[in-house]
């Protein structure tokens, strides 16, 4: 197992260097940081701007090879991942990023999830009843609506509760309020309301192609030969069901669930954007509006590496739940 | 009528048509089924699956029930566990020693199943959950049972329980999952848990229809170990009237939902008095009878159970019916007083002693211009000189090794002449559908060399070779279901291999007509798609879309296999009439032995890519040399209850060696009951030598150096306790 890992894990480093090398490639020569210079006021001279670059190490007038070389060299020597054009650091940004967009997102995927699971199960085991219609069609509208939109009516649903209040309940932007003084337990009432809207936002939208996935696959194997094997050996319906099927049905969503973890820490562009908690999604965007070279392919870079460890992560709970695939 | 004067006729009638039927007092029954009816609402309608069933099973007794598919045999034992969809509506009765099981609970019921009511199932590929391991499963079926056994005790249980069934090391095997199971370890497997807690009874729905013959030996003589050691009653459903004849005591003939004869296992092979249970068993083609007679069909389909019956349901089948047969359905009566035996038919006294070839229209045996002629002077049609087929094993993700070779066809050589019909016979997995796919692939770089018609695979194999090369041989296929496009209409279908020899549009026309003609299809059925024709009315479209190029050679591939009982009869004698008047020539796959020598002149018998005995039919049926050979005869039940009960059999232990393990000698020492014999100076040949196919005077040869060898004891099984 080991071993296996080791060698997919090796392909994919590869993998990662290529589409990250081709990414700072393209970046490099199709970004222009020193346009965005002139339109400050002072207008600043070529000559400056030039000299205030090299200083971060962004020369524009080295050539794309010259400067994928240097940049290469920073990350292998002393993983540097560059400077942006207004001469932040990449690497400190890039801490503060994840560590946001993991915050907006743990929460809701783990919610979307076991809510999404669940409501496969409980709808599978009612086929077609009032309940089942209910839920299901729900979830083929969340397939429908853009997220984008959803969000925006969850906030406004929020935004007309604190107006009925006549209190600020619920904070529909912002991850906590600037320079709030209290003891612990203000604090934590501050946390619960600027989270509760995005959670409750993105746990909606995203539960719905878990439950039609679960649904799906456990209505599959609910009258498997083998579930009638286990009714004949005195097990309940709903024993069998629970037992036999919903084990085997949990393979595939199992895999999809695997690429889903890694993809809390990358986060989601709209999201973060809505809810203005700057987080990784927001800032690939933002980026590549900047013109910021370094910060484009950092981005990019961890969005491979973070699709690498979801497919080993899906492999591995692959063999963990199905005894008949074995690596070899 | 009031609600209560009609229960008390139903019962009065219940008791009465028991009485008449002579069955069993219900006091000393394990299990007792009156009157159960099954209906299952549909979008077509109510669908009446079951109708009115009655039988007693005594302790340690067997019960065959026998019918075709939608005969309502499956849904009986179903609805007995208490396994049937929510929405089936079921009324009658179930007495499980004497307790009442219809109407309790899914969770009432469930202290009955797997407990003194136990059920094996049809497919054991599909029937063992794939996530947890066999002795998982087995345990499971204690625990539910046994909540205060404890672990150790559980275990051993089970260890004991997989030794029963004859699963060699049982206690490693226990930590096994089942795709590490071939599918008579699995089947062996069912049983184990259905004899877990010692059962009263034990249903088996088709136990061995999924498996070899071979394989099917060793498992119904495992149900046989199952039975006595349990003291177990037992059901035993059943299409094949073979496996039947040697297990039961007692015989129930089902058919359109309702039993139409029940009687002694003797009673119903000897003297049946009811135009379905004859026609059945003039359907059977015998494996041990070298005499040739055409089969008997039943034409037409069984009746649509969404209505209710005005007469007797196989009326339109039969060729006996009167008007009288159509005036109301008649019950179950006793033929003879005392003996058990009834039958629901109104002619059923007149029936003793008749030949069933004289009530049915049975075709005479067609005469081919080529019989007559011997062999040597027939042209031949097609020729195999030495084919292989190797498939390389492979190992390694990036860099691909070698590890090993699978000898899925290892040096074929036969010969097909005009007129004849060539079988070849063997376990699934012996190379038999490679080979036909060798013959179709007709390609130069083939290693071996294969002649259709006069034309070689290495001398010209360009496009024109190959499709003048179709135009000699066409095949015909296992599923008539899925051959035939469902899009396209039946004229459709058989005008394309035409319309691709750029035949013109009258004449594929007028071709048409004939072939549905030919095949025993109404010609102005030509625009129906193959959805509105039975199963064995669209085999005979694919034997016509074959038929259509007039070739000289016809490859069919299982062609009945698919196909139940009465339907398979008719699709057998129409392939026996076109060999004989259009002079074709039959390259035959089957499993099933006793079509085999029913219909082919010569046949090979293949073990793991080679063929270890051929010859003529009779020779090799009758007289067969190769210890195989004996053994996959040995296998194969015969519909007839006193030859099966003193019949000597020999059971091959274990399965078909994957290819990767093929010993060095002799293929078939690690399972041949004559090697087992042999002393080991003798043995030694068998493991250094590989025997080759010897000349003979006769037209049989075959490959073993001990020939009618001693059999080892161990492997021979006789029942005499019947």
């Amino acid at each position: 197992m080991l071993r296996y890992l080791a060698k997919r894990a090796l392909t994919y480093v590869f993998m990662i260097f290529l589409t990250t090398s081709s990414g700072y490639l393209l970046a490099v020569s199709t970004l222009q940081p020193a346009l965005l210079e002139q339109e400050r006021i002072p207008r600043p001279t070529p000559e400056q701007v030039v000299n205030s670059f090299r200083l971060k190490g962004l020369d524009p007038t080295l050539s794309p090879w010259e400067r994928y070389v240097d940049w290469l060299t920073g990350i292998l020597t002393r993983w540097d991942w560059g400077r942006s054009p207004n001469g932040a650091f990449i690497n400190a940004e890039f801490g503060d990023r994840v560590w946001i967009s993991t915050r907006l997102f743990l929460a809701s995927i783990i919610l979307t999830l076991v809510i999404g699971v669940a409501l496969g199960v409980f709808t599978a085991a009612r086929q077609y009843k009032a309940s089942d219609r209910a839920i299901t069609s729900y979830s083929y509208l969340m397939y429908i609506v853009p997220a984008p939109i959803a969000y925006f009516l969850v906030q406004l649903g929020a935004i007309n509760i604190n107006e009925s209040v006549g209190e600020r309940v619920f904070f529909v932007t912002g991850i906590s309020t600037p320079g709030l003084d209290g003891d612990g337990w203000a604090q934590f009432v501050d946390m619960l309301a600027h989270y509760a809207v995005p959670t409750f936002a993105i746990t909606i939208v995203g539960w719905g192609a878990y439950q039609i996935a679960q649904r799906q696959y456990l209505l599959d194997n609910v009258n498997a030969d083998f579930v009638r094997t286990a009714r004949a050996k005195g097990l309940t319906r709903n024993q069998a069901i629970s037992r036999h099927a919903l084990r085997v049905s949990f393979i595939p969503v199992a895999q999809s669930i695997a690429f889903t973890i890694p993809a809390i820490f990358a986060g989601g562009f709209f999201a973060e954007k809505i809810f203005a908690w700057h987080g990784v999604g927001s800032w690939s965007i933002d980026s590549i509006a900047l013109q910021d070279v370094n910060a484009a392919t950092a981005t990019l870079a961890y969005g491979s590496v973070i699709f690498a460890v979801g497919a080993i992560l899906a492999d591995f709970a692959t063999t963990l739940v199905d005894p008949r695939v074995r690596v070899q | 009528m009031t609600s209560n004067t009609t229960a008390r006729d139903t019962a009065q009638g219940t008791a009465e048509r028991l009485h008449a039927a002579g069955l069993h007092a219900p006091t000393d029954a394990v299990l007792s089924v009156r009157d159960l009816n099954v209906r299952f609402n549909t979008e077509n309608g109510v669908v009446h699956a079951v109708r009115g069933v009655d039988f007693d099973v005594m302790p340690g007794k067997t019960l065959g029930i026998v019918g075709e598919s939608g005969s309502g045999k499956s849904v009986t034992s179903m609805a007995i566990m208490g396994l049937l969809p929510p929405t089936a509506e079921i009324t009658g009765s179930v007495r499980l020693q004497g307790k009442e099981l219809l109407g309790l609970s899914d969770k009432a019921m469930c202290r009955h199943r797997g407990s003194d009511l136990a059920m094996v199932f049809q497919d054991p590929l599909s029937s063992l959950t794939p996530v947890y391991t066999v002795g998982t499963q087995i345990i499971e079926a204690l625990t539910v049972h046994n909540p205060t056994m404890s672990k150790q005790a559980k275990e051993a249980r089970a260890v004991e329980l997989l030794g029963l069934v004859g699963i060699p090391s049982p206690k490693d095997r226990l930590k096994a999952f089942p795709h590490e199971f071939s599918g008579g370890m699995r089947q062996r497997v069912m049983i184990a848990i259905a004899i877990a807690n010692n059962p009263r009874v034990l249903i088996a729905d088709e136990p061995t229809t999924a498996l070899d013959v071979t394989i099917q030996a060793q498992v119904l003589e495992v149900l046989h170990a199952a039975q006595e050691e349990t003291g177990a009653a037992v059901v035993m459903i059943t299409h094949d009237l073979g496996v039947v004849a040697g297990m039961a005591d007692d015989i129930m003939v089902m058919y359109a939902g309702r039993p139409v004869e029940t009687g002694s296992v003797d009673d119903i092979y000897y003297s049946p008095r009811m135009p379905y249970t004859m026609g059945l068993l003039g359907a059977v083609p015998r494996v041990d009878v070298a005499e040739k007679s055409s089969l008997v069909p039943i034409d037409g389909i069984p009746p649509n159970l969404t209505q209710p019956p005005t007469g007797c349901s196989f009326a339109p089948r039969c060729p006996l019916a009167t008007e009288a047969c159509l005036d109301g359905e008649p019950d179950l009566r006793a033929v003879a007083p005392g003996t058990g035996h009834s039958a629901a038919c109104i002619k059923s006294e007149a029936l003793a002693d008749v030949d069933v070839h004289t009530v049915f229209a049975v075709p005479a045996v067609p005469v081919s211009r080529f019989d007559s002629l011997p062999r040597h002077e027939r042209k031949t049609v097609l020729e195999l000189r030495d084919v292989r087929k190797h498939f390389p094993l492979m190992k390694g993700a990036l860099i691909k090794r070698r590890i090993g070779t699978v000898k899925a066809v290892d040096g074929l050589s036969f010969d097909i002449r005009e007129g004849e019909c060539f079988s070849i016979v063997g376990e699934s997995g012996c190379g038999k559908t490679t080979t036909l796919l060798e013959i179709m692939e007709f390609h130069k770089d083939q290693d071996g060399e294969v002649v259709i018609g006069g034309l070689s695979n290495k001398q010209a194999a360009d496009a024109r070779a190959k499709s003048a090369m179709r135009k000699e041989l066409q095949m015909v296929f296992q599923d008539p279901t899925g051959a035939l496009d469902p899009r396209f209409t039946v004229y459709e279908v058989l005008a394309e291999p035409m319309e691709n020899l750029g035949m013109p549009k009258a004449a594929i026309r007028k071709r048409i007509m004939e072939l549905m003609e030919l095949v025993g299809l109404q010609a102005d059925h030509v625009n129906r798609f193959p959805n509105q024709f039975s199963g064995g009315q669209r085999q005979r479209i694919g034997i016509a879309r074959a038929l259509a190029v007039n070739p000289r050679l016809v490859v069919l591939d299982e062609p009945v296999s698919a196909l139940d009982v009465s339907v398979q009869a008719g699709v057998i004698n129409l392939l026996d009439k076109l060999r004989a008047e259009l002079g074709l020539s039959y390259l035959m796959v089957a499993h099933d032995l006793s079509v085999v020598r029913h219909i082919s002149n010569r046949v090979a018998v293949m073990y793991l890519g080679k063929i270890v005995e051929i010859g003529d039919v009779d020779a090799v049926f009758d007289n067969p040399r190769h210890p195989y050979t004996r053994a996959l005869l040995s296998a194969i039940p015969v519909p007839d209850p006193e030859l099966e009960r003193t019949r000597e059999r020999i059971i091959l232990q274990g399965d078909l060696p994957s290819p990767l393990e093929a010993p060095a000698g002799c293929n078939f020492a690690t399972r041949c009951p004559v090697f087992a014999a042999l002393p080991p100076a003798k043995q030694e040949k068998c493991l250094t030598l590989e025997p080759a196919l010897e000349a003979s005077a006769t037209d049989q040869q075959f490959a073993c150096f001990y020939p009618d060898g001693e059999l080892d004891a161990d492997m021979l099984v006789v029942h005499e306790n019947h």
